[in-house]
């Protein structure tokens, strides 16, 4: 029983590692060979994984294998694996949507000509998202999150001959490496007084040893990190720009995978957190801020992938409001049902983008997006799981959020949250009635016609797939549910209001209603209520300015300001004593050597008085 | 300490070969540069295989000095040709293998006075791998200097950006440290009353307080100085951004890679073994400008346009990681400065490698001039990248794992350095990935679009050290498992 968990586990994580050396060392150029390495390994990760969620099913605790790791160091540090539930949950959606991702690149990146080099990168971040699932201790878990960052950095870049996305790459890298800072500082504060770095030891006994305020901060150091890597408040400004990669890159890191694995890591050591109260208050006022500052922006993009990655951080938003607020499976059950719905809504985006050449959905409503049948569909149904329109995935979700959030003392987080749902509806369905009731459409839409080639099937295909479990997964909410149970930190004692599931569904068809009005029925203007108040447009398309400081920041405290001080103390301090103390010497020389040599014939006169000198002295010690 | 006899003289063969090779080349005409070359490769490559075989064969469990030979010089004075290699200098000597062939095989293309470039080459690595493995006080002087003098012509000759006076500021920076290491040896070796200048003997006089404690304050200070300047220790490091950016590419990757070493190492071995009140006296100090360091060369390194400039300030604040390890006081903090000497002096001289081709092609390091290299050179790219990857502190490659725990070992000892250095790791980020933006990525310039990539040969090196970067990266005990041997035995020998 043991070893095949082992060697699954082992399988399921390290495959993919084997795919990227051999496409980078052996097959960058057989872009087709590449292809099948990749799409291949991360299959046979998704059996395994399916495997062993299937023999876990029923297990009474978590499976964990570790060994000593960097003994020699003088630091104590286990590394293993650590098979419980939540990490096997992600490990299957992980392998799951890598899968369909990859799959559906076969279309999307057909004849590129970095084809190869964006297998490799894909399965170099299969490998490191897969590992970061099943990792048994923080330092692991921050390694994979490195190398995460790093797949992330190299897709967004893919296209590095446009300046927009080399300069998105970096920003992402940047952004998040800030964040992580203050993970690895909490790592650090978790190891000096814990004394261990296991998850399951942090989740158990060992963190009740510690005292309540250093266990405050490192859960706020730690936080740091899940900001940074899920884009929330006030890191947020990266994940937009992000979508200058691939829109395949787009729907797998930065929607459904990458940017969960902040939730993912708040769900891992959720029993950790919620021993400080302090610091949970911290994360539900961070996850609220995230939300609603994200929905605003969404409602004024013209740009389709903008507005997914606006809703994305926004959806992170409420899924850490949900942990937060103690509602630990809504938190894990919404990042699980949003993983397929964003996925499919940024697949079917994609279709729509590749086929009609632009991001901006008026555009792509005037050339007859409607034409693409199955995208169309698919992309109505994501669209309203996002919406919490029922019986989809999505709803079930919302719902808990919602319940969880109805548990808290403070109505006003309840309050944030339905607006959230509200707004959520509105900028969704904006999108959806522009695409697909536009004021007018050019007639000569021929290339509107579904495509039937190779292609624009191995596009489709993942999409149907995705399409069926979001109409399909909200009803194994309970099975999850019980699944998730075995974990026993599940917050049971979250009261089942009904009031706020039935406030939750009005408020989300309000938002659709509102958006009818305003974009869909004939007639309408397509012009949002934001759009008609310029200056709070203007601070929604600014983002808040977010932007604007941070750049500000950069330039002014961080290139002129101590960068600046630090060179000209080179130049002018520094090496200017040095050059002085050189040139003072060689001018010291100077003079003694002009005692030496130039004064020559002045020296038979000094010997002459030095003579003169001597016999006096003597002659007159005589005396 | 332990010493095992050597049943041969692996150490004494290295040097052997070294000085083999700068006969061999002295005695081939210059008109063929070709057999210069190849003799220059065969040469350094057998002193890369004895440095592994040193490496593998070196007995973990047993640890203190093995492949020890000792011979009688100048009894009078006290002064025996002692080599041997602990957990401190093996990696070291590895590294130094390393850098030297792959160095020779970087400089393949160069034509102007071959002969007299890689003569003086094998000089200059004679000294660094006489350093590494003397244990006598008065060799390791004599070596420092050998290793030192080479260097002026290196730069003057064949240098490029301002050569005169990088080669100038760099030898009396470098001479005003010997002027302080000699005084300092000569004091210790009075105050001890042993009349010998072995590492050894003197290190137990030191240990057991035989050498005052005053005396040890006195002593380190001047030989932390010496050395320290060697190592970049901020704000003696000015030399060190202009040397890279005036010397050829091979003597860049032995100066930052290897040189730097040497000042550290110097730190280690003299310093702080033989003088260990001195160090817990000085410390403090050590720590602080260490940390200055790491985040000073980081800033400082952001106003670059000079790729070799770039590199020379991200050593500065590597170097101060090294520097703040050793200024622990902990056997984490002496394991991750020795971890961090070999990763740094791997991953810049892959960097200085790559600048090495980009420039040899493109006749400029200026980073404004320069742009999308990638898709001319794709591979020559993915090596500098990797490179500047490993100097941002990514996991998987080396240097992670020696800022790692030097990182937590200051975070023990003194919080809010440790804090500051971590700091650090998003201002190198931000720099690196700037330099890589530039470079690497954006249109093709059309005056670079005929370049050819490196090719299989020219891409050994390259290969080789992203290899070791990558290889130590994932399996970083192979170092620590050494380096553990001579750390933990010396930190629990302190005089409590």
């Amino acid at each position: 029983m043991a070893y095949p968990t082992l060697a699954a586990l082992i399988m399921a994580t390290f495959l993919p590692f084997a795919a990227f050396l051999l496409i980078m060392i052996f097959t960058r150029m057989k872009p087709g060979l590449s292809a099948r390495l990749s799409i291949g390994s991360v299959a046979v990760s998704f059996v395994c994984s399916v495997v062993l969620l299937a023999q876990n099913w029923a297990a009474p605790g978590p499976v964990e294998y570790s060994t000593q790791f960097l003994a020699s160091s003088g630091l104590n540090v286990q590394v293993g694996f650590l098979a419980d539930q939540l990490g096997l949950l992600m490990l299957t959606i992980v392998a799951a949507i890598c899968l369909l991702v990859q799959i559906y690149s076969l279309g999307y990146m057909a004849g590129d000509p970095g084809f190869s080099r964006y297998y490799a990168f894909m399965s170099l971040f299969a490998w490191a998202m897969l590992s970061l699932s099943v990792s048994r201790s923080l330092l692991q878990i921050y390694v994979f999150w490195e190398l995460v960052g790093l797949s992330s950095y190299l897709l967004i870049g893919f296209w590095y001959e446009k300046f927009s996305a080399s300069q998105a790459g970096k920003k992402a890298f940047v952004m998040t490496r800030a964040g992580d800072v203050a993970f690895f500082l909490g790592i650090f504060v978790v190891l000096l007084n814990a004394g261990n770095l296991g998850v399951l030891e942090l989740n158990g006994p060992t963190a009740t040893r510690m005292p309540h305020e250093v266990l405050t901060l490192s859960a706020l150091l730690i936080f740091g990190g899940i900001v940074g890597k899920s884009a929330q408040f006030p890191l947020m400004t990266w994940l937009p720009d992000a979508m200058e990669g691939p829109t395949p890159v787009s729907a797998l890191l930065h929607s459904a995978t990458m940017v969960a694995a902040g939730v993912f890591l708040f769900a891992r050591l959720f029993p950790f957190f919620s021993l400080s109260p302090e610091a949970m208050g911290v994360f539900l006022a961070i996850g609220t801020i995230s939300m609603l500052l994200a929905s605003t922006m969404a409602m004024v993009s013209r740009d389709i992938k903008r507005v997914w990655a606006y809703s994305t951080i926004s959806q992170l938003g409420l899924m850490i409001m949900g942990l937060a607020a103690g509602g630990y499976f809504a938190g894990v059950f919404h990042l699980t049902t949003h993983a397929g719905f964003k996925a499919l809504l940024f697949l079917c985006s994609g279709v729509f983008i590749h086929h009609f050449g632009t991001n901006d959905f008026y555009e792509l409503g005037r050339s007859g997006s409607r034409g693409l049948k199955i995208p169309t569909i698919s992309i109505v149904i994501a669209a309203a799981a996002l919406s919490g329109v029922p019986p989809l995935s999505g709803y079930f979700s919302k719902e808990s959020i919602m319940s969880a959030l109805a548990g808290l003392s403070n109505p006003m987080w309840l309050l944030a949250g339905l607006l959230g749902v509200f707004l959520t509806a509105y900028y969704s369905f904006r999108v959806m009635f522009v695409m697909f009731f536009p004021k007018s459409v050019e007639q000569e839409s021929g290339h509107a016609h579904a495509p039937d080639h190779a292609g624009y099937r191995a596009m489709t295909g993942p999409l149907v797939f995705l399409a069926t479990v979001t109409v399909l997964l909200g009803f194994f909410e309970a099975p999850i549910k019980n699944f998730l149970a075995g974990m026993l930190v599940i917050d049971l004692h979250a009261p089942e209001t009904n009031w706020s599931h039935i406030a939750a569904l009005v408020l989300s068809i309000a938002g659709l209603a509102l958006a009818w009005f305003e974009f869909g029925r004939r007639g309408a203007e397509q012009v949002g209520f934001v759009e008609k108040i310029p200056p709070l447009y203007r601070l929604f398309a600014e983002r808040w300015y977010l932007d604007h400081i941070y750049g500000l920041f950069v330039d002014r405290v961080i290139d002129r300001g101590i960068s600046w001080l630090c060179w000209q103390n080179d130049n002018k301090v520094i090496d200017g004593a040095i050059d002085e103390l050189a040139g003072g010497t060689v001018e010291g020389g100077r003079i003694s050597a002009f005692l030496q040599t130039v004064m020559i014939q002045y020296r038979l006169l000094a010997i002459f008085a030095v003579l003169v000198f001597l016999a006096f002295y003597f002659f007159f010690e005589k005396i | 300490m332990h010493m095992e006899p050597a049943n041969f003289p692996y150490l004494s063969a290295i040097l052997g070969t070294t000085v083999a090779g700068l006969i061999a080349i002295m005695l081939i005409p210059a008109e063929k540069k070709e057999l210069i070359r190849r003799v220059s490769a065969t040469f350094s490559g057998i002193t890369l295989v004895i440095s592994l075989l040193l490496f593998f064969a070196y007995d973990r469990s047993m640890g203190g000095f093995q492949f020890v030979e000792d011979y009688s010089w100048i009894p009078s004075l006290g002064i025996r040709y002692i080599n041997g290699v602990d957990g401190f200098s093996l990696p070291n000597l590895l590294l130094t293998g390393i850098v030297f062939f792959t160095g020779v095989l970087t400089m393949w293309e160069m034509e102007t006075r071959v002969k007299e470039f890689y003569a003086l080459y094998f000089l200059l690595v004679t000294g660094v791998f006489g350093l590494f493995m003397s244990l006598d006080l008065f060799f390791i002087f004599v070596w420092y200097d050998v290793s030192l003098f080479p260097m002026y012509l290196l730069i003057a000759v064949w240098g490029t950006t301002r050569k005169e006076y990088g080669a100038m500021k760099l030898t009396l920076y470098l001479l005003a440290g010997s002027a302080l290491i000699l005084p300092a040896v000569i004091f210790l070796y009075f105050k001890s009353g042993l009349g010998t200048f072995g590492f050894v003997p003197l290190m137990q006089s030191g240990m057991s307080g035989t050498i005052a404690p005053w005396e040890q304050k006195f002593a380190f200070i001047l030989l932390f100085l010496g050395f320290g300047i060697l190592a970049g220790v901020w704000p003696f490091h000015t030399w060190s951004p202009v040397g890279h950016a005036a010397a050829p590419h091979a003597v860049s990757m032995v100066h930052a890679g290897v040189l730097m070493k040497i000042g550290s190492f110097g730190v280690l071995r003299v310093a702080i073994m033989l003088c260990p009140v001195g160090w817990s006296y000085w410390a403090p100090l050590m720590a602080v400008l260490a940390a200055i360091g790491i985040i000073y060369g980081a800033f400082a390194g952001l106003r670059q346009t000079d790729l070799k400039y770039v590199i020379g300030y991200s050593s500065v604040s590597h170097m101060g990681v090294v520097g703040l390890g050793l200024s622990t006081m902990t056997v984490e903090g002496l394991n991750g400065a020795v971890f961090q000497m070999f990763a740094h002096g791997i991953m810049t001289a892959l960097l200085f490698s790559s600048i090495g081709y980009i420039y040899d092609r493109t006749h400029t390091k200026m980073v404004p001039e320069l742009g999308g290299l990638s898709r001319v050179m794709p591979v020559a790219s993915t090596f500098f990248i990797v490179a500047a990857l490993a100097s941002m502190g990514l996991p998987g490659l080396a240097n992670f794992w020696g800022e790692l725990v030097v990182f937590i070992a200051a975070f023990r000892t003194y919080p809010p350095l440790g804090v500051i250095a971590v700091l650090a790791l998003v201002v190198t980020a931000l720099f690196m990935l700037r330099v890589v933006q530039r470079t690497f990525y954006g249109p093709v310039d059309e005056k670079f679009s005929k370049l050819q990539d490196v090719s299989f040969f020219l891409g050994v090196p390259r290969m080789i050290l992203a290899a070791v970067l990558v290889i130590v990266g994932l399996y970083p005990s192979i170092l620590f498992d050494v380096i553990h041997t001579a750390s933990a035995p010396f930190i629990n020998g302190l005089p409590k």
